[in-house]
């Protein structure tokens, strides 16, 4: 077990804390929770948002210096996980009865958590779609199960396209013209593309995304047609617009060989900041100083719309634990969370977006680029994720893609197989 | 005086026929409570720890529990979905490809690196500590210098091959190269457990017999393999059981290296557990694949077992 991991063991261990600790409550401490200054108690706050280092609990201790102001006597006990971890702090917390009052998780967790009772319906605390701060309006469908809103957007991930000024016009295409529909995509990519005996050594568009984690690319392209992964919590890529998607993005890599399937940055950059790739994916956050400014300068950023803009996008959202014994403290702290200072912080940290109303003006958006430009495309944005059963499916889902991306599957096969699940 | 009478007496007339035995009995008795109580907190441990979660993971992967909300019985539902999931059957594929290949290549090359430390060879403490350090290395660490290796464009294994004119390989994007590329990491890393054991065999060996066997004019293949070699017995079978069972828990290296891609195609039993238990919360589906999984390593620990006997009764 020191050496290697037995999640069968865990399993094992899982097993005896769900048998036994079935039906506790939340262990986040008592005390009246309607008058914040004799509120007393704890409140345990999961905040992937902010790392464990130094500088992320600097600024989530601003956060509940702001929160003691009104709660004097409330504690926050924060939990730094990482969203790799999500699942198993959310799940076991959950399980041994000691929920979190505050929940930060990412675009897609919302429906499978909230059909399972662990979030409260913010309604209770007065939000509605109308008095929801407007900038974080463009991921409200991301918030909502059964019409009723579940979290508050604290940030977005936005992943546009970029390419290279000069790369284009090495190859002879104009700089000053990003391409717009597929068609354009594939034959600037063929164009842009160089390769010594075999060895790529320029990809002419990069996916940005190792073996596996093509997911976020096929939903960039689906949507460019039009279309969200889900509509109304049912799949929605077992259709021929799924198909296409897909089979476009195979014909890129197996047809016009632009790129090698799976290549990646051994340090996660996207390609097209590194200088591998001459276009591709790229992120919503782009650090100039450790690029240097002549790349920054040199990219343009770009969405794709084939029908319509699409650019996709990732993101932070906050709930209320439906086990907290202080749902007021506990909105009220998501509050703060949300406050453009805080949200700010959090973007920096997570080289996000705030998701706040005129995100575009602030510094840590106007600092790089690909902030942005990513900043005035908020109401483009499509997401992953939409039903119940999404944190099953997604994890084959990505390695479902690969097998069509591979050439071993075809699309609409593979697509129905995942659609079935 | 009295004590002494009695002693004289005892020593002429004939002793009662039960005292002895029940004296015997009594010691033995008492040796018996003896054990029980140093065996106590072993047991207490094997059955909180091992009996207990055993029994709860079968219970729970008869069914549904996703770790929230109401679960219920399903019977054996999990086990018949786990019969028609093309990932899991892979994942099994691999998981027993990855034992079958790894296990006998790493005791084999384990054994002969044990031969040459033994064989009295300059630097061989140093040796020894160089093999054995991947051991204590923690997985991860070792993960991440063989993704550096396994690098296409400025990885080692690529420009290894480019000085040969051979072209780079995709040694973890190429689904045929995945998993026998991470085999090999496997090898790699347990051969200085296995290293070690051999090597206290190898110490072990009857000193006399080696000298009567080359006294009887036996080469050294002949020595190796008729007197070296059965005397291994015991250390073969400890090695092929550990062996077994850590390729069969063999996580870390999927987790960090390949996310049991590209698709399927290097994805593992505890990897497919993991991915069900704690990413789906299907802990249920988890639990009936853990079970699948206990008893795959307790048939190849018996297949070994057989082994061993039939080996040492010849």
């Amino acid at each position: 077990m020191s050496k290697r991991f037995a999640p069968s063991a865990v399993v094992a261990v899982a097993a005896i804390v769900a048998l036994s600790a079935c039906g506790s409550g939340s262990g986040s401490g008592g005390g009246a929770d309607g008058n914040p200054t004799s509120a007393s108690g704890t409140i345990r706050v999961l905040v992937p948002s902010y790392p464990a280092s130094n500088e992320g609990k600097a600024a989530l201790q601003k956060v509940i210096d702001a929160f003691h102001k009104t709660y004097p006597n409330v504690k926050v006990e924060p939990d730094f996980a990482t969203f790799a971890t999500l699942n198993e702090k959310i799940s076991t917390s959950i399980a041994s009865g000691q929920g979190y009052d505050v929940y930060v998780t990412g675009i897609g967790w919302i429906p499978p958590f909230a059909s399972k009772g662990v979030f409260k319906d913010l309604g209770e605390f007065g939000v509605t779609n109308d008095n929801l701060n407007k900038g974080a309006a463009p991921a409200l469908s991301a918030a909502e199960y059964n019409g009723k809103i579940y979290a508050v957007p604290l940030i977005f991930g936005p992943k546009p396209m970029a390419y290279s000024k000069k790369a284009f016009a090495a190859a002879g295409l104009d700089p000053s013209k990003a391409p717009q529909t597929w068609a354009d995509l594939r034959e600037d990519a063929i164009k842009l593309t160089k390769r010594d005996g075999g060895k790529l050594t320029q990809a002419g568009f990069d996916f940005w995304a190792p073996p596996t984690s093509y997911r976020q690319d096929f939903v960039t392209f689906l949507g460019a047609l039009g279309q969200p992964l889900y509509k109304d919590g049912k799949p929605n890529f077992a259709t021929p617009e799924g198909e296409k998607a897909l089979n476009e993005m195979s014909s890129l890599i197996n047809d016009d060989k632009v790129s090698d399937f799976g290549l990646a940055s051994p340090d996660g950059q996207p390609l097209v900041f590194t200088g591998k790739a001459a276009m591709g994916v790229a992120g919503g956050y782009i650090d100039c100083a450790k690029v240097g400014q002549a790349r920054c300068d040199d990219l343009t950023f770009f969405n794709l719309k084939e029908q319509d803009t699409a650019m996709f996008s990732g993101g932070q959202l906050a709930s209320v634990g439906a086990q907290s014994q202080l749902p007021k403290a506990s909105y009220d702290f998501i509050k703060l969370l949300s406050s453009p200072e805080a949200a700010s912080d959090i973007a920096k940290l997570n080289f996000g977006v705030p998701a706040v109303d005129g995100a575009d003006q602030l510094d840590v958006v106007k600092s790089n680029p690909a902030s942005a430009f990513a900043a005035t495309q908020l109401d483009h944005m499509v997401f992953e994720g939409g039903s119940t059963n999404w944190l099953e499916v997604r994890n084959n889902f990505g390695a479902q893609l690969d097998t069509v991306l591979l050439g071993k599957a075809d699309a609409a096969t593979v697509l129905q197989g995942l659609a079935s699940k | 005086m009295t004590a002494i009478k009695t002693e004289v007496a005892g020593r002429t007339a004939a002793p009662p026929p039960r005292a002895p035995r029940r004296r015997a009995q009594g010691l033995q008795g008492s040796r018996k409570r003896a054990g029980w109580v140093m065996l106590a907190p072993a047991l207490v441990h094997a059955a909180v720890f091992l009996l207990l979660p055993m029994v709860m993971l079968v219970a729970l992967s008869f069914t549904d529990y996703q770790f929230l909300g109401a679960y219920h019985w399903v019977g054996i539902d999990n086990f018949v979905q786990l019969m028609s999931d093309d990932r899991w059957r892979t994942a099994l594929l691999n998981t027993v490809l990855y034992t079958v290949v790894t296990v006998p290549i790493a005791m084999a090359v384990a054994l002969l690196i044990a031969l040459g430390l033994n064989s009295g060879i300059r630097a061989r403490g140093a040796m020894r500590v160089l093999y054995y350090m991947p051991q204590v290395t923690a997985t991860v660490a070792v993960a991440t210098v063989w993704l550096w290796i396994y690098q296409p464009d400025v990885g080692l294994a690529n420009s290894v091959l480019g000085l040969f004119g051979l072209p780079p390989q995709g040694w973890l994007t190429n689904p045929n190269l995945s998993l026998p590329s991470l085999m090999l990491v496997g090898v790699w890393q347990g051969l200085g457990a296995k290293m070690v054991v051999y090597l206290a065999a190898l110490q072990s060996v009857s000193r006399d017999q080696l000298e009567a066997a080359q006294l009887d004019g036996a080469n050294r293949w002949q020595t190796f393999w008729n007197v070296t070699w059965p005397a291994l017995g015991p250390a073969h079978f400890f090695v092929f059981v550990t062996s077994t069972i850590a390729s069969f828990q063999v996580f870390d290296l999927v987790f960090v290296m390949t996310k049991g891609g590209p698709g399927s195609s290097s994805t593992v039993m505890t990897y497919e557990i993991y991915e069900n238990a704690f990413q789906g919360l299907q802990l249920g589906y988890a639990a009936a694949q853990s079970v699948v999984l206990v008893v795959l390593i307790g048939v190849f620990t018996l297949i070994g077992l057989r082994l061993q006997k039939v080996s040492s009764d010849v």
